[in-house]
């Protein structure tokens, strides 16, 4: 493009490790411009990178690279057929471009139709001489030249498998690839969520929080001779309710440093690889599967990772999906009600994971049927990164990244939220005037519940209570944890108390009610901070609105099918309309996985990887 | 014959990408050209990962069909 060019060699202890040599000196003088030598993952050279960019900066361009003479014929007679439209320092990069049938160079060029079919002439003429389309010929040129230069300056220290080609034939070997998969999932989650996992989130909630602030904070203010309905507000409202989400932002980052060590080692990037066929079998590709991963953290970041899917297509369905599988949020609400219905049985949290995952394989079957989804996903081309071990300081600030913007948001809504939760749960109007309440049945919250809970009738949690926490749960799923402990009065218990699991289980009617309330909060619409990452990636209000629409009504529908069998078959209790109801959203269901897919554009792929 | 028939740890050298204009052309510029060497280096399922100009790149099945050795 004719500006002046300075090069930073990166990864060059990696060259030096592997005892390759690369001649410095023959690449400056061949390409004509400055080449520092840098590691960004040890921060060596950058600043020498940066103040040879400055120095280059006043200089001159770089040699141009001269391709074979039949195409510096065609894009001679291209820079004298447009003339003064590419003159300039860009004219060989237009030129070439031209070649190439570049659109959008092109269009912005604004040629004549006169000279536009003149152009193309020429290139049709070259690429008859050369029998292969324009962009390939430059394509296979330009690697020529690489390959030539190569030669030249490079001396490879070691020659056949590299130890990270190696470790490819035993981490992605045929037999080996899904249990070494299998047995790394289960460390990281027997680290994170059972082990040490356990241990941080009960020093934060029961002795940070339970033992030495919420009371230290409560002797303070009454010794101050606060009045009650602040202390209330600080201690059961503020402190009761942020401490819940915070107390599980050390497991959080647990989470997410052993997820960041397999993104940052390479790992990652192999497992898009070994579950590719098995995703591409309901209509993704193995790159749907880092999305997923990350949402078993936080959604947050797991809509984010779907931006290394090119396809639009199969990024959107990525999208709408991901928040399916259970975030680190939605741990407690889990904890809470198992406690409450089973007093804690061990395999509610995989059982729920599995009805995640079940929710997310289901709707991109029937998503896929659809017009808007129709077509295969895109094939599979990706470039793996050699394996390494992951900088530390890497690691932490990746970590760090994804665990402040949770306190960000635990700071921020959650504390408006919980604010607001406890205000309309202390106050009511009292023979007409506004009154802090002595029973919750008063109060504004039990108004609002009671108005809602005819919608929620089907699904069997139609008291107020568990209303109110459902709808909480639509700004942070965490949220509904601490509302349901300040609707009970148990502001300070957190979701492994016993006291707490049965006031839990005294808001619904039976089991299979409390059992269709967590898979409710599970499938429905995710927190807002997941509902706003959506709209910015989804980059489309259209596509946002209906992401949420698509994610309530599938809830909505699977918890009503689950409650009204359940009632009857688990339950024991008669037919009735409501069955009726159930069956015939069961049999729409399993027509819209069973039907036709429709036939859909081929899907192609984008060039910009 | 198509990438796919290849023998893990051989080297082969690539003779023609097929699939017409947008396939050929990514393919191509993630260094998939004629005449460079390609070798793979593990399959699992079909899918492929290859060794081509030093990189590494995972390959679906019906991509690797495309590629000619």
């Amino acid at each position: 493009m004719g500006i002046p060019v300075a090069i930073a060699m990166n990864m060059m202890d990696i060259v030096r490790k592997n005892g390759d040599h690369l001649d410095i000196e023959r690449l400056t003088k061949e390409l004509g411009c400055t080449i520092v030598e840098t590691s960004a993952l040890r921060g060596e050279g950058t600043r020498n990178a940066a103040e040879a960019a400055i120095a280059a900066a006043s200089g001159s361009a770089p040699k141009y690279l001269r391709f074979s003479d039949e195409v510096e014929a065609a894009l001679k007679a291209i820079k004298k057929e447009a003339g003064n439209k590419i003159a300039g320092p860009s004219e060989r990069f237009l030129a070439v471009k031209i070649f190439e049938r570049d659109a959008k160079i092109m269009a912005a060029l604004n040629f004549t139709e006169q000279e536009k079919q003149r152009l193309d002439e020429i290139v049709t003429m070259c690429e008859e001489q050369l029998d292969d389309d324009s962009e390939s010929i430059i394509t296979n040129e330009r690697y020529n030249y690489i390959a030539e230069l190569k030669a030249a300056a490079v001396v490879k220290g070691q020659t056949g498998l590299t130890t990270s080609d190696k470790i490819d034939r035993i981490v992605t070997n045929r037999f080996l690839a899904l249990p070494i998969f299998a047995a790394v999932m289960f460390l990281v989650y027997y680290i994170a969520i059972d082990s040490l996992g356990t241990i941080v989130t009960d020093f934060t909630n029961d002795t940070l929080f339970g033992e030495w602030i919420q009371p230290w904070v409560q002797e303070q203010l009454e010794a101050a001779g606060t009045e009650d309905w602040l202390v209330s507000l600080v201690v059961d409202g503020i402190i009761g309710g942020i401490g819940a989400p915070i107390g599980f932002a050390p497991q959080m980052a647990i989470v997410f440093l052993l997820l960041s060590f397999l993104e940052d080692c390479g790992y990652m990037a192999r497992v898009a690889f070994i579950m590719d066929r098995f995703f591409r079998q309901f209509g993704m590709s193995g790159k749907s599967f880092i999305p997923l991963l990350m949402s078993s953290g936080c959604g947050v970041p797991g809509i984010m990772a779907s931006r290394t899917i090119e396809n639009e297509k199969d990024r959107r369905l990525t999208i709408m999906t991901t928040t399916f599988i259970p975030c680190s949020a939605k741990l407690p609400v889990i904890a809470l009600l198992s406690g409450a219905i089973m007093g804690g049985e061990w395999y509610m949290a995989p059982l729920m994971y599995f009805v995640g995952f079940f929710a997310v394989v289901t709707s991109c079957i029937i998503l896929k049927k659809s017009e808007l989804f129709a077509g295969d996903p895109a094939p599979f081309v990706m470039e793996l990164p050699p394996y390494h071990f992951p900088a530390a300081k890497n690691l932490f600030l990746h970590t760090w990244e994804r665990v402040a913007g949770f306190l960000k948001k635990a700071g921020t809504v959650i504390f408006l939220c919980c604010v607001a939760m406890w205000f309309l749960a202390s106050f009511g109007m009292v023979e007409g005037s506004l009154e802090l309440v002595e029973e919750t049945e008063q109060s504004f919250m039990a108004v609002i519940g009671n108005g809602l809970a005819p919608i929620f009738a089907p699904l069997g949690f139609a008291t107020w209570q568990a209303v109110a926490a459902a709808f909480s749960g639509f700004v942070a799923k965490e949220a509904i944890v601490s509302t349901m402990a300040i609707l009970v009065g148990l502001a300070e218990a957190t979701e492994e108390e016993p006291d707490l699991w049965q006031a839990v289980m005294a808001m619904f009617p039976n089991a299979v009610a409390a059992f269709t309330f967590l898979v409710f909060n599970l499938l429905d619409s995710p927190c807002l901070a997941a509902i706003s990452t959506m709209g910015q990636e989804m980059n489309s209000k259209k596509w946002t609105i209906a992401t949420i629409l698509f994610q309530n009504l599938y809830a909505y529908s699977v918890c009503l099918v689950m409650y009204q069998l359940g009632r009857v078959f688990v339950g024991g209790e008669a037919f009735d309309a409501g069955t009726a109801v159930a069956v015939a959203l069961l049999v729409g269901f399993v027509y819209l996985l069973l039907r036709p897919a429709k036939k859909g554009s081929k899907n192609v792929l984008s060039v910009e990887a | 014959m198509p990438l796919l028939l290849a023998q893990p740890g051989e080297l082969n050298k690539i003779m023609a990408v097929r699939g017409g204009g947008e396939t050929k052309r990514f393919l191509e510029s993630m260094g998939f050209v004629e005449g460079a060497e390609i070798t793979v280096v593990s399959e699992f399922d079909g899918n492929l990962i290859v060794n081509v100009k030093d990189a590494r790149v995972a390959l679906s099945k019906v991509m690797a069909g495309k590629i000619m050795i």
